[in-house]
């Protein structure tokens, strides 16, 4: 029952939102990677792809939560071709200095270097590994432990060196053993 | 549906509600062959034919003694009566038979092909007129009867698999040709995109994945990106005229220059000849798969009024590959284009699945392992991958569907040993909840509007995921403009000129208003299945303009 709340509410959000910029409709910061926004977008369909809502929405419902996936569907594509500019563009422009790292966290880089260093500890992993992590989070939160544990052993073979992640391993290990 | 079976089934995840649960096929419906096959819980199970066969050929043949016969059996008619045997139906289907590609395919066909109403191609077999979806109806509505003679239920939800490059009139004349069969087709779904469900469903991880898809008569490939259950497609390409046909062709060829220079005989001329060779090239290709040589004759090559002979042959498998190479180099170049579309570096991906019977020829995978520098993954059955791909999605929509009815579960099997597997895989199945993939597909073509001056503005990409709805608003160029024409196209091409036309939209009874005040919202939606709508309405009278377009080729709807 809830889901089916929760789908409705996000529609009715998403359409009242026509014409708004793209990350609004994706509900990220306007400042997102591609990464993150790819993320949000796959999230959004795992909630809201109207194939999962055939057999339970009415017909009429079921054609708004389609408009409103369609409508976040195109400004995905819009923030996807702005960010694929963006870094044609600035790897015409930086094509020289290698070895540089990219931006820190994952869901702020490109045009906030400022917010780079995050002073928590999960944001001292690379940005892959913070993916994995982040992810991991929204399994625990879901209560998916086993979805939780692959997604941080994907994160810790992003970041190998992490003590951090390393210890949320540990932890979380015990936790399924005691189940 | 009783409980018991409910509770007793190792992953007891049927759909939402057990009751009025219907049972789905998911259909490839190939140039060459087609397979169905329905989502059990237990796995998926392949609908046979009469004599037990998975692999149904796409042909349907009106023999002089009267009916219509489907699948082998009417391939058996292929040398007695050519013109009444009909196959490669899909080169024909949703298209403008003025194309220069269709009429080169129709230089490959025995049977007639005349221009339909709305341009269109027509069967002409005796005195019976068919439409393309007419004929494709028939392979449909076989595969549907074997199917409800198999499971005992009467079937009426289906999903069928296109090409990822069909274009709007291709799939709406598919889903006319499921209409006629008497099938609600739930979904389009593209091949590779089925293939990788197939592969895919089930695997928890993330990855790259690669499906090349070299069929009978299409060539199409996909970059995906998998996430758990979620299956994004970031780009699409191939190639509509190419396929395992035309390998077959560039061997009848030779064959056939052989047959008149030993024989005297030019068969060209002599559809069952030309039949018989190429069913002998067919062979021979097929041989050549396994072995370094293929030797031996063909018989019965007799033209009409000259004695019959027996061509020998001896061929290598390097001669043969001689003479494909050059198919093989375009598909891998479309392969290189679509990894590039999709940003994506050819080691990063992570599996090359290999799709269609034409993916069985050694060239084709050595060139694979080359690009990719990895081996392609040919373990999954080159014919079959696609069904079952569709029978996943399909239970997926009509919520029949169960975790692991994945790669390891082509048929169905004990249930308990089942659940085992997914464990025993490494692919780590949550018990409780229900899993659906989630299909993000892609939009086959850019879609655009003409502007002021022959120029086009973009309104949806190519590769962008469907279903899409994207809005502009347009002005008027001229002062009490009350009527607005806007023209649609297909192409990349920034001139209007230079791409497609799909067809035009009329919004009429306009106010007049100095130009530049008008505000004209116009907007492209391309539902799941890869089908486009398009709407313009005025902001400020709210005057609606809704259109299906018709595009030249499609079935009209006096057809239906």
């Amino acid at each position: 029952m809830s889901v089916r709340v929760n789908v409705l509410l996000w529609a009715q959000r998403v359409l009242a939102r026509k014409g708004a910029p793209a990350h609004q409709l994706l509900e990220i910061p306007a400042t997102a990677s591609l990464e993150a926004a790819q993320d949000a977008f796959h999230e959004i369909a795992r909630m809201a792809h109207p194939d999962l809502h055939r057999r339970v929405l009415t017909r009429d419902e079921l054609e708004l939560v389609e408009l409103a996936y369609a409508r976040v569907a195109g400004a995905y594509q819009d923030f996807r071709a702005q960010r694929m500019q963006a870094m044609r563009a600035a790897s015409a422009e930086s094509a020289a200095p290698p070895g540089r790292t990219r931006p820190e966290t994952a869901n702020l880089s490109a045009a906030a270097p400022a917010a780079t260093s995050s002073s928590s500890s999960a944001g001292r992993m690379n940005s892959k590994a913070t993916l994995y992590y982040r992810k991991a989070e929204l399994c625990l939160r879901r209560g998916d432990l086993t979805g939780a544990l692959l997604q941080l052993k994907l994160a810790i073979a992003g970041d190998p060196q992490s003590t951090f992640l390393r210890t949320a391993l540990a932890e979380l290990e015990a936790e399924l053993s005691r189940k | 549906m009783g409980n018991d079976r409910k509770s007793s089934t190792a992953s007891g995840d049927w759909g939402d509600n057990s009751e009025n649960v219907s049972v789905a096929l998911g259909i490839d419906l190939g140039t060459t062959n087609s397979a169905a096959a329905v989502a059990t819980p237990t796995g998926v199970e392949f609908i046979l034919g009469p004599r037990g066969e998975r692999v149904h050929p796409s042909v349907v043949s009106f023999p002089s003694s009267g009916g219509v016969v489907v699948g082998a059996d009417a391939k058996r008619y292929r040398l007695t009566e050519p013109h009444h045997v009909i196959h490669s139906a899909k080169r024909f289907i949703g298209q403008n038979i003025r194309t220069p590609v269709v009429q080169l395919a129709m230089a490959g066909v025995r049977y007639r092909i005349e221009e339909g109403p709305n341009q269109q191609p027509i069967v002409v077999v005796r005195d019976r007129r068919m439409t393309m979806p007419e004929i494709s109806s028939n392979v449909l509505l076989h595969l549907k009867r074997c199917a409800e003679r198999q499971l005992g239920t009467p079937i009426k939800d289906a999903v069928v698999t296109v090409p990822a490059n069909f274009t709007d009139s291709q799939r709406q004349a598919t889903k006319e040709a499921g209409r006629l069969a008497g099938l609600e087709v739930m979904r389009l779904i593209n091949e590779p995109t089925a293939a990788a469900l197939a592969y895919g469903f089930g695997h928890d991880r993330q990855q790259l994945i690669c499906v090349y898809d070299f069929g009978g008569g299409t060539f199409d490939v996909s970059v995906l990106r998998m996430n758990g259950d979620v299956f994004e497609v970031l780009a699409s390409e191939g190639d509509f005229f190419l396929g395992g046909d035309d390998l077959d062709r560039a061997l009848c060829e030779v064959l056939a220059a052989e047959c008149n220079r030993i024989l005297r005989i030019d068969p060209r001329p002599h559809p069952s000849l030309m039949m018989k060779l190429m069913m002998g090239a067919e062979a021979i290709k097929c041989h050549l798969s396994e072995n370094d040589a293929a030797e031996g004759e063909i018989d019965g090559l007799e033209a009409p009024g000259s004695q019959g002979g027996r061509l020998s042959f001896s061929i290598t498998r390097a001669q043969f590959e001689g003479l494909i190479a050059g198919y093989i180099n375009r598909t891998i170049e479309v392969t290189k284009q679509v990894l590039a579309h999709a940003g994506v570096d050819a080691r990063s991906v992570s599996n090359v699945l290999c799709v269609g019977g034409s993916t069985r020829v050694p060239l084709v995978r050595q060139r694979l392992a080359k690009l990719f520098r990895k081996e392609p993954n040919t373990r999954l059955h080159p014919e079959e991958v696609v069904a079952q791909g569709a029978a996943i999605q399909a239970g997926s929509l009509v919520g029949t569907l169960a975790a692991g009815t994945g790669m390891g579960a082509r048929d169905a099997v004990a249930t308990i040993s089942h659940s085992a597997l997914g464990a025993a895989g490494n692919v780590l199945l949550p018990q409780q909840t229900i899993r659906r993939p989630v299909l993000m597909d892609v939009n086959p073509a850019t879609l655009a509007i003409q502007t002021a001056g022959g120029f086009t503005e973009r309104l949806l990409d190519k590769n962008a995921p469907i279903p899409i709805e994207r809005a502009r608003v347009f002005t008027t160029s001229r002062d009490n403009q009350t009527r607005v024409e806007i023209d649609c196209c297909r192409g990349e091409n920034r001139l209007y000129g230079e791409n497609e036309p799909l067809g035009t939209l009329v919004l009429e009874g306009l106010p007049a208003k100095p130009r530049g005040e008008l505000q004209i919202e116009v907007s492209f939606r391309v539902d799941a299945d890869g089908i486009l709508h398009v709407r313009a309405a005025d902001q400020m009278t709210g005057i609606r303009q809704e259109a299906h377009l018709q595009v030249l080729g499609a079935p009209t709807s006096e057809d239906a």
